[in-house]
Parts: C-alpha cells; structure tokens; sequence
C-alpha cells in the first residue's frame, strides 16, 4: 500500500511526434481508490501503463511510496495488473494462474495453495481452480484475474478496463463487488474506464483525461456539481448536460425569442470576462416543463425509462435541449411545451472558446 | 482539489512536436543502444551462419567464373575475365536450357495452383472420410522425389509395362512413348503431381481463415455461389496463392531430382533445366569456369524474380503482424 | 469481521458474457462433390499405393501389362534390398536429417524470439536477408562448396551435409517460427513480468508452451525437406556417407530392370517421412500454412 504521484509524467505515442500523455500530475493517497475515465484517445490507458512499468516515462516521473520509479523495471514495482483481456497464463490452471506471482518469488507450494485458496474462497473460484482458463466462462475469467492480482498483495493495484468484456448485467454486479473489495484490503487502486458511470459510482476520486491532458481530478460530486470545464461538463453525467453557446443580454442569456435570467454574480462574471456569448450548461434534471414562462421548445423525442422520461426537444433557433420529466406527465412527439429552470438548479457557465468555468 | 487545464487547440500541435523533439534528445541513447544489442544478441548465432555458409561460396563462383578451369586438366586454371560470360551468352544451349526453364516453372506453378485451388474447393466442405482425402492428397507432397520420380518413370509411363499405357490401349489407343517423346512435359507432370498437394493445403488454410459473416452477408445481399467466390473469396484466397506461386517458384528453379531421375536432360538438352544443365557442365565435364558462370547468371535472374517475390511476401504477410 | 463473498449470480441465468454460439454441425452428407474428392484423392494416391504394392510383388508379377492386380505377396524384394546394405544409407539419413533439424532449432528458435517478440530495427532487413539465402540457387554454390568441402577434407562426410541442410533449412523455420512467435498475445508477458518473471523465466513458462506446437511444426518441415534432399547429397557423398536418395539412385544403377526390387528400394526411402507426414499432419498443415490454420 502506497501514495502514488505522477509528477509532470508525459509519454510519446511510438513512431509519432504526438503526446500520448501531457504533462499529468496527480496525488493519489494511499488506499484511495482512483479512476482515470476518458474518451478512446485520451491516454489513459498509458497513463496507466506507465505506472506499470509497461510504457516508458518520457518525461517527468512517477513515484510509488516516496520512490522514483524511472528506471524500474515492471517485476521489480510490487504492481498488480487486471488486463482488458484478463491475459491469463492458458497452459496453467488456475491455481497455477493465481499462484504463479508467489512461485516466481519462491513462496513454498503450501503456502501458495493456503493463499490461492483463500483468494479463491473470495471470489467463489474453489470449485475452478484446476481448470485451465480456455474451460471458463468470460465472468469467471474476470474473477481468476482478479484472484491472480489479488493474491499478491501488492502495494498498488492496476485495472484496466476489466469489466468491459462483460455483458451488462455482470457488469453491475462485478462493480459493486470491485469496489466492496478494494474497501476491504485498503489497497491503493488506479483504475481506467472510459463508462462515467463506472467512474462515479466505483472512484474516491476521479480523473479525467482527454488528449493526454487531465481536465479535473477531483471527487465524483464535485466533478458533476462544478464541473471545471465544458468537456467534463458534458462527459459526466447521463444524458449529458445541456451545452449551449448563447448570445448574452442584459439579463441573461437568449434562447430564441426568450431571455433565461441569470443572477446578478453570473451576470457580472460574463460582463467581466468581455463575452457577448457564453456556454450556458444545464443539467436534464435542473429542467422542467412549466405552463408559462421559461422558453417555448418542440418536442423531438420522448425517451420513456420506466422511472423517468426525458425530453429531447429544441428551441426555434436551432438550441437543443433535454429535460426530465414525469413519464406518466410526458408530453408528446412535436408538441410545443415551455421549459424552465428549477429555482435551485445549479447553472454552469463556459468561456466559448477555451471551455473554462467561469463562475 | 480540482486542475483546471487549456482544452486541446490546434495550434499547440506544432508546440507539442516541438517538445516531443526535445524529449526525445535528452533520452540517454547509451541506454537504449545497449537495449538494442541484447535485443539483437539471439539473432547473431543465426545470422552468421547463413552468411558463412551462403555467402561465402557464392562469392567463390563469382570468383571461379573469371577463371578458365578444367578439373581434369591440372594447372589449367587461369584468369580469363568476362570470356566465360561471353561465351555462355554465345550458348544456344544455354539459352534453350534457360527457356525450358522458364516454361518449367511458370508450367509447373500455374497448373499445380489452379489444380490445388479446386481441390481445395472440394475439400472445403465437410464430408464422410474428409481426413482421409487429406491424408492421401498430401503424399505425393511427402515422397522422396526421386523416388517419385522413379515411379512415374518406370510404372507410369514405361512404353511397354506402364501402367498408363495399358488404359490407353483399354480405349484402343496405341502405346506411345512418353518419355521419349515428351520429355519435358513428362517431367513437368511429374512435378505438378508432387506439388498439387502443397498448394492444394495453403488455399485449404485460406478458405478454412475465410470469415463466415462476410460470405453470410453476400448471401443476404443476394450474391449468388459464383458471385461469392468471385467477390469475396477469391480476393481472401490471393494471400495464399500468392505465397504458394512465389514459394513454390522459389523451389522449382533448383529442381533438379526428377529431370536427373526421369530423363537425364535428355535427349540432348530437351528437357534439361538450368540447374541440370550445370550441373552437366561442373560434374561431367568438369569445367568450372563456365559453370560459375552461368551459376552467376542464373542468380541474377533468379534475383530479379526474388525481389518481386520478397516485397510480395513482405507486403500481404507483414501487414498483420509489425504490432508486437 | 465476515468477507464479502463475490459471488456470480449469473450462474443461474443464461446469458453469460462469452458463450460461444452454438452453431448446429452441418450433417455430413454423401453428395457427388464428396465422391469426385474421393476419386482426386485416390488418383493422387495411386502412384504410391502402386509403389508399395509393386514392392510386395515377385519380380516376374512386376513388370507386366496388363498390370498385376493379383499376386501372392512376398517380402522377397524388401530382403534383398536388405542384404544389398541399405543399413548405412539410412542411418546416414537419419543422421544429417535430425542433427541438421537440432541445429535448425538452435539456431533458429532465438533468431525467430528476436524478430518478433522484441522487434529489433531491422526487422525487415534480417528478415529479408534469410529469405534470400533461401532464393539464391544451390546450383550457383555447388562448385565452391565442392571445392571448399573437400578442401577441407569432409567430401563423403556426413557432417558437411549436416551444416548444409541447416543452412537450407534455416530461413524457412525463422519465418514459420516468427509467425507462430507473433501469435503470443502481448498481454501475456507483460504479465507475466508484472508477476516478477524475468524475460527467460516468461519465455520458458509463458511462451515456449504457447508455440511448442509451432515448433513442432517446423521441426516436421525441416525433416522432410532434409531427408528427401538430393543435389547436395549426390555431390557431395560417395560411399560413406550416401543418404538414402543417394543410395536409391546407386540402387538403380545396378537393378534398372528389376522394378519389384526397385519398389521396395524407394518404399523404404521414402516411407519415414511419408510416415511422419501422416501422423504428423496437423502440425504439418499448420507449419505449411505458417500457422493460418488452428
């Protein structure tokens, strides 16, 4: 177990004068769980890597517990990896699977079967563990993988993506177990996902990457309730928030023929920064339908969940918008309905250009 | 705490290529030259060898072809420049020899390719004893060829006894010497024969890797078998056959067991290849100057083919594989 | 302080993440395209099948035509050619055959490693150069190499025709070996280095299992390619240190007309390998087909 720092980490895509990591710095503590979520592209599987051992550090450097990790080889940073494709050892049972970081450490064969026992007790693998992993089913594979990294009682665990050749449904359920888990032995965990809701449900804190650059790190509830971007702002959170860049007034910000008024801080904010426009950001959920007032939209799409609906609309000058609503209250396909915001409901407002909070 | 970082602008690629440069400088090339020796060490055994053994010989029949030299007449050896390159290109021999070489291959390659393209359509299709088939279809692949070669010559095609001349006469026609009289066709048969089956086995590989879908979403767009084949299949199947006609061509040009076995080269040069031609020249004539030299000429052209065959073999197979 | 159990409740449900569709196996049918396979197959057969029996025949049953399909066996031929002293011939095979595989191997195996796992710079280049020592035609070297060998005084030795079978043999195994080589997933031995393996440790757990069939393979193709080999052998060999296509071709000299004897000469040397082949011959389609075939 072990506080990790990426200090100014940056790593070079192979063969291209591109950055597949830049610059990224992050301070995670020890036993805190972190998620590093992001579009393909975004690095954060490298990121990843490089704490690994299994990409080199361009520039900057990494440190595990205190230590500078340039130059570490991967056998030597007491790292354990649960890979996409779960890279299990196929001649080797699962036993053999899960013990095999023990025997290379020369770990007696007793002591190993007690351990992979016990690992195995956890993960409900006891009746598989002299099966060779071709003889598995996909969610027990995860769980061989996960037995494998668990077994090691490593300082630092590494995941990367390892739910995402998971149907739905085991999905779910193996992040709840995840989570429960890394509770459970306090081990610091990096984890990657490009699915935010794996990210808000599962991390202590969460980063979010995008081009190799990380947007924000911080909490799940600060990252959806002040997003520090437009990116983020629209990755976090589904359906996404309303992004909009709209012509600023006097008071307020105009939707078509109608002016949302903003307050006197916001307002003040827009004027200091110089902006005629601003990016107007506004959750579903902070939306909802009025009789009166607020601004006239036409209904495109109706999505029905059961427990929810939400509606996918767009005001007259071309502005979409989704709010959330009663299903059983859901309006219909090309009604015209008027839209309002909740008088607590949160606004977030970006500079057009470089996508920054504002207020 | 949260970071506010600049979102991606175009402008900063050139910037970021700029430090990539740098970075790049300040990485400590010591390190990774001695990284890139111990990556190479398990290859240097192997390497050395092959230029040791291949090489060096070769560069010894460049040598030998400027000599005049006759084994049997001690002391004869001497420097006589291009005159045996001269001469052989004065060869009609040689020439003649060169094309039955050429229709030799290029016989030899197309029939067996076409041949082991449509066995292997047979054979794509699960049937009743299936490994069986395969399992007698790849023989003649496996026999020694001489041996094969005996065979042919002396149970086929033997005028008197053979066996093919005895169905011949089962429809009334007259034995016929083939042999004698096709020489080089007969050797080409042989040939085909051994080869089929090699052919006939990378296509198989082909049509077997053929992804079902995409023959399933033909068929839903309304293409018809031929259609298929043609479209789909056939364009999958060129890797292979590819491979197999450059293969199989690389091999060919050295043949030389069932032109030794079947007829000699004879008669005269009328079914004699280049390598059987030299071979003559070196071992019962014993003139070595002009046999390196027309060893010479028959590595360029075989060097002229080669460089289309490499860059083949390089371009369809190296696509999938420079990821590791 | 009790552990949360992770416990798969999908064992009771039916969709799993990775089942593999079941797709219904076609019924193997007796269709007139399986019969004309049939008949390919046997008429490709026929010459060796023709060989083996013409072995078994007397002498006088041999040579006929119309041809003899009926004959009383007799293992006559194969004594004679016994007593003619075919023991050497094939020992001396059977010698160069699996020392120059072993050598094959040896070298091979760790050039192929490096090629792939670890591509080196000049991939290509090394790549490219192996294979042309495969193009360049024997008949251009033969002369020095009869010169040089029998300088060095090894002409009729058996191990001058071991160094050249492996010389020929190598590039082909480097490229098949490359390819079963490029198979092994990444992720594999990045694992296993996180789990503490050394680059030897990994390949000798990880890897070498993964392609021993590959090798196998290769190792096959090179013994048939070796022990079928004539050119080097004729020139090179005399009596000594005569192969079996060597020995069959002396054989002949002396047996021209006898073709039952003859039949059993060229059984026996050409048997093993067809032996091998056979038993062998999903490894052989895999090697030959440079690993597209599972």
């Amino acid at each position: 177990m072990a506080a990790i720092t990426y200090k100014n980490a940056s790593c070079i895509y192979e063969g291209s004068d591109k950055l597949a990591v830049d610059s990224l710095n992050l301070d995670i503590e020890d036993g805190e769980f972190v998620v590093l979520v992001g579009p393909s592209g975004s690095g954060k599987s490298t990121a990843l890597r490089m704490l690994a051992g299994l990409e080199d550090i361009d520039e900057g450097a990494i440190e595990i517990g205190g230590k500078d990790m340039t130059g570490v080889p991967s056998k030597d940073r007491d790292i354990a990896m649960v890979f996409q494709n779960y890279a299990l050892y196929p001649n080797k049972t699962v036993a053999e699977n899960m013990g095999f970081a023990l025997k290379l450490r020369g770990v007696s064969a007793a002591e190993r079967r007690k351990k992979v026992e016990e690992a195995a007790t956890v993960l409900d693998l006891t009746e598989h563990l002299d099966r060779k992993p071709a003889k598995l089913s996909g969610g027990q594979r995860q769980r061989v993988a996960m037995g494998r990294a668990i077994v090691r009682e490593p300082q630092v665990f590494c995941m990367d993506e390892p739910l995402s050749n998971l149907d739905a449904k085991l999905r779910v359920q193996t992040r709840t177990q995840i989570a429960a888990l890394q509770r459970r032995l306090g081990t610091t965990t990096v984890y990657v996902t490009h699915d935010q809701v794996e990210a808000m449900t599962m991390g202590d804190r969460v980063a979010v990457l995008r081009f190799g650059k990380l947007q924000q790190f911080a909490s799940p509830n600060e990252l959806y309730d002040r997003p520090a971007n437009a990116f983020v702002a629209g990755f976090i959170g589904s359906p996404a928030m309303n992004l909009v860049t709209l012509p600023v007034t006097a008071d307020g910000v105009k939707i078509g023929d109608s002016t949302l008024e903003l307050e006197r801080d916001n307002l003040t904010k827009i004027s200091d920064a110089g902006l005629s426009e601003v990016t107007f950001g506004v959750r579903p959920e902070q939306l909802e339908l009025t009789e009166s007032g607020g601004v006239e939209v036409v209904v495109d799409l109706v999505e029905d969940l059961g427990s929810e609906a939400y509606v996918y609309t767009h005001a007259g000058s071309g502005v979409d918008l989704v709010a959330r609503c009663n299903p059983r209250r859901a309006p219909k396909l090309a009604e015209t309905v008027r839209l309002h915001r909740h008088a607590e409901g949160a606004v977030h407002l970006f500079h057009p250009k470089t996508g920054e909070r504002l207020n | 705490m949260t970071l506010t970082v600049d979102t991606e602008s175009d402008a900063n690629q050139e910037a970021v290529a700029e430090r990539v440069r740098k970075i790049r400088e300040a990485q400590d090339t010591g390190v990774s030259r001695a990284e890139g020796w111990r990556r190479r060490g398990p290859l240097l055994p192997a390497l050395i060898f092959m230029i040791a053994v291949t090489q060096v010989p070769f560069l010894f029949t460049l040598y030998y072809s400027t000599l005049s030299w006759n084994l049997v007449r001690p002391g004869s050896r001497q420097f006589v420049g291009l005159n045996n390159y001269v001469a052989v290109v004065k060869d009609s021999q040689f020439w003649s020899v060169a094309g039955n070489t050429v229709i030799l291959i290029v016989g030899v390659v197309l029939i067996s390719a076409l041949l082991g393209l449509l066995i292997a359509l047979l054979l794509d299709r699960a049937f009743l004893g299936r490994g069986i088939v395969r399992t007698l279809l790849i023989t003649p692949f496996l026999i020694t060829p001489v041996a094969g070669a005996l065979i042919w010559k002396t149970t086929i095609l033997d005028p008197t006894n053979g066996i093919l001349n005895w169905v011949l006469s089962l429809v009334g026609l007259g034995p016929v010497d083939w042999i004698g009289d096709f020489p080089l066709a007969m050797v080409m048969v042989e040939l085909i024969w051994q080869w089929t089956p090699f052919m006939m086995l990378l296509i198989l590989a082909g049509l077997t890797s053929m992804p079902r879908d995409q023959l399933e979403a033909g068929r839903v767009d309304g293409a018809g078998a031929l259609q298929l084949f043609r479209e789909l299949t056939l364009p999958h199947l060129r890797r292979f056959i590819e491979l197999g006609v450059v293969l199989g061509a690389v091999y060919l040009v050295n043949t030389f067991d069932a032109i030794f076995m079947m007829t000699q080269g004879g008669p005269g040069v009328a079914s004699a290849n280049l390598p059987f031609y030299i071979y003559q020249r070196a071992f019962l004539g014993f003139d070595m100057g002009q046999a390196a030299a027309m060893g010479v000429v028959v590595v360029i052209f075989t060097m002229i083919i080669a460089s289309f065959a490499l860059r083949l073999i390089f371009k369809s197979f190296s696509g999938k594989e420079e990821a590791a | 302080m009790s552990t949360p159990k992770v416990v798969d409740k999908t064992a009771r449900t039916t969709a799993t993440s990775d089942a593999a569709p079941v797709r219904k196996k076609k019924s193997k049918k007796f269709s007139p395209w399986s019969v004309v396979a049939w008949i390919v197959g046997l008429g490709f057969f026929f010459p060796v099948l023709w060989m083996v029996l013409t072995a078994f025949k007397q002498e006088s049953d041999a040579a006929t035509s119309p041809p003899t399909l009926f004959f009383t066996p007799t293992l006559n031929q194969f004594k004679a050619v016994f007593d003619q002293g075919i023991g050497p011939a094939m020992l001396n095979s059977v010698f160069a055959t699996g020392m120059s595989t072993i050598l094959v191997l040896l070298l091979g195996v760790p050039a192929a490693f490096a090629l792939s796992l670890r591509p080196v710079r000049k991939t290509s280049d090394a790549l490219f150069f192996f294979m042309s020592t495969k193009m360049l035609p024997v008949v251009a070297a033969i002369l020095p190499l009869y010169v040089i060998v029998s300088n060095i005084g090894l002409l009729d030795n058996i191990w001058a025709l071991v160094v050249l079978y492996t010389s020929m043999n190598l590039p082909i195994a480097i490229w098949m070996m490359r390819s079963f080589f490029l198979e092994v997933p990444g992720e594999l031995l990045e694992a296993a280095s996180l789990d503490g393996a050394s680059l030897w440790r990994s390949v000798r757990e990880v890897i070498l299992p993964l392609v021993s069939p590959g090798i196998a393979a290769t190792a096959l193709i090179c013994v048939i390619f070796a022990w079928n080999e004539f050119f080097l052998a004729v020139n090179l060999t005399a009596v000594n240190a005569q192969t079996m296509p060597v020995y069959l071709v002396g054989f002949i000299a002396g047996e021209g007309q006898y073709w039952a004897v003859l039949s059993a000469a060229a059984t026996m040397a050409a048997l093993p390998v067809i032996l091998c082949g056979w038993f062998a011959q999903n490894k052989l389609v895999r090697g030959l087909s440079f690993g597209a075939i599972k």
